[in-house]
């Protein structure tokens, strides 16, 4: 099982070299500046800075694409419903439906925000390695518990996940079958999903203990893991402007 | 039950982070008050990621199949650690599979923790009565599983639908939010019965992974 994660990290972009943490900070600042806006005047600068980012990234237009499949569901349901229950100026009637301008408003802000914030968000997760993000995220003081259950989490995940597929597998060659309905088989998949847990318990203790023996809990220090340059300050600095300016233009047009 | 970006007003996405930041806090304090947190750290951080995958089960619920949520399940194994794993098991999803959202992340925190926070106290009742018996583990871990997921829809809905910019009027939102909540009624007792199956087959094979304390 593998997450495609860190596949586009060597393109070598401006953004693949800006320092984890100022990108943190800066894309993180301008993803909710656009959740910040409410005006649909503001979005086509929207959409340009969005495709702007994209653009300098160098990531390539499919692998949005492939990301775009599972939210997509969430996009057709918006786009399918609220024209028509939303709102009581009507455009248009189409049979029995009528299709409402404030639902169609609503249909453009809601998509339009949802695209921008989902493709910064890929920019800022796909242009450095996700070790080196969360490794950021401490650098920034987020708590350790979170950042070193984060790191654990994300190393395990991928074989955990193994373990789920190989026993889904062995379980379907013994004759089970998942499409059933039955409590029996209801509690078969308790069972499943209980000795997943019961095997990742088993292998955490190994794991302390050999984290115990390459020195865990030691005072660790992150100094030079992040060494940020004047363009990388500028960057941030551009970055926040254009956040602000999405903030201020909201509220002043 | 993950609400994604951009369907939020940025003041509810704030509030959401002002709410998730104290919870977290709270954790954290009662993680450290019970010793050394960083010995149960990598028991925390491998179970959250069986948690992450172990929703990837599908259970036939004919016409159809789901996925389960598992945040009852989550309070019953993990304790004061469900709402960190939670918050980073969200985090993962909204950046590896786009399900969920960054700046709705506190939100769909609070959504699936606080109700996980309620579950780990809901089965630590059962200890009351008796700890080593299979029907009481079952019983509450049916209670933690069912009122985990029942707390969410109660959360869930009425933040979703209040915050569509729309121009739903009074009557039809709660008509919908009526509606809605009922639908995951049959999501309720799955996911009960399921917490129940695991906790018993816990309690047999592993009872120290079961909270007692």
């Amino acid at each position: 099982m593998r997450f495609g994660f860190d596949e586009y990290i060597h393109l070598g972009s401006p953004l693949h070299r800006w320092d984890p943490r100022y990108k943190l900070i800066g894309l993180l600042a301008l993803i909710f500046a656009f959740s910040f806006v409410s005006d649909l005047r503001m979005l086509p600068a929207m959409v340009v800075v969005t495709s702007a980012a994209y653009i300098v990234s160098k990531l390539p237009v499919s692998f949005m694409l492939t990301r775009l499949r599972y939210p997509s569901f969430f996009l057709l349901a918006v786009v399918l419903l609220l024209p028509f229950l939303s709102g009581e100026t009507i455009v248009m009637s189409i049979g029995p439906l009528d299709l409402r301008q404030e639902g169609l408003a609503a249909v453009l802000l809601i998509a339009t925000r949802f695209l921008s914030i989902l493709t910064i968000g890929l920019v800022l997760f796909s242009t450095a390695p996700f070790l080196t993000t969360i490794k950021a995220m401490r650098a920034l003081h987020l708590p350790a518990i979170l950042t070193d259950m984060a790191l654990l989490t994300f190393r395990y995940l991928q074989e955990i996940g193994d373990y789920l597929h190989r026993m889904e597998t062995s379980m379907r060659l013994r004759g089970f079958r998942q499409r059933r309905v039955s409590i029996h088989g209801f509690r078969i998949l308790a069972w499943l999903g209980g000795s997943i847990l019961v095997r990742s318990y088993e292998r955490s203790e190994w794991v302390y203990k050999a984290m115990i023996l390459r020195g865990y809990g030691q005072a660790e220090s992150l100094k030079g893991e992040f060494q940020a340059s004047y363009t990388d300050v500028f960057a941030l600095g551009a970055t926040l402007l254009i956040a602000a300016g999405f903030v201020v233009g909201d509220i002043l047009i | 039950m993950h609400i994604p970006d951009g369907i939020l007003p940025a003041s509810v996405c704030a509030a959401g982070y002002g709410a998730t930041i104290p919870i977290v806090w709270y954790s954290i304090h009662k993680i450290s008050k019970e010793g050394d947190p960083r010995e149960k750290i990598p028991k925390a951080s491998l179970l959250t990621a069986a948690f992450f995958v172990a929703s990837w089960i599908h259970i036939p619920v004919p016409p159809t199949s789901v996925h389960l949520v598992l945040n009852g399940l989550l309070g019953v194994v993990l304790g004061y650690f469900a709402f960190p794993a939670i918050l980073i098991g969200l985090f993962f999803q909204a950046v590896m599979f786009q399900h969920g959202g960054l700046t709705t992340l506190g939100v769909n925190a609070v959504v699936m923790g606080l109700p996980a926070l309620l579950s780990y106290y809901v089965f630590r009742l059962g200890n009351i009565l008796r700890k080593d018996n299979n029907i009481i583990t079952g019983v509450f871990g049916f209670l933690a599983g069912f009122c985990a997921i029942g707390l969410s829809v109660c959360i869930f809905l009425p933040i979703l639908i209040t915050n569509i910019p729309s121009g739903f009027d009074v009557s039809t939102e709660r008509a919908a939010i009526y509606t809605l909540a009922l639908a995951h009624v049959p999501l309720m007792f799955i996911e009960g019965a399921f917490t129940a199956f695991v906790a018993v087959f816990l309690q047999r094979v592993r009872p120290e992974l079961l909270v007692r304390a």
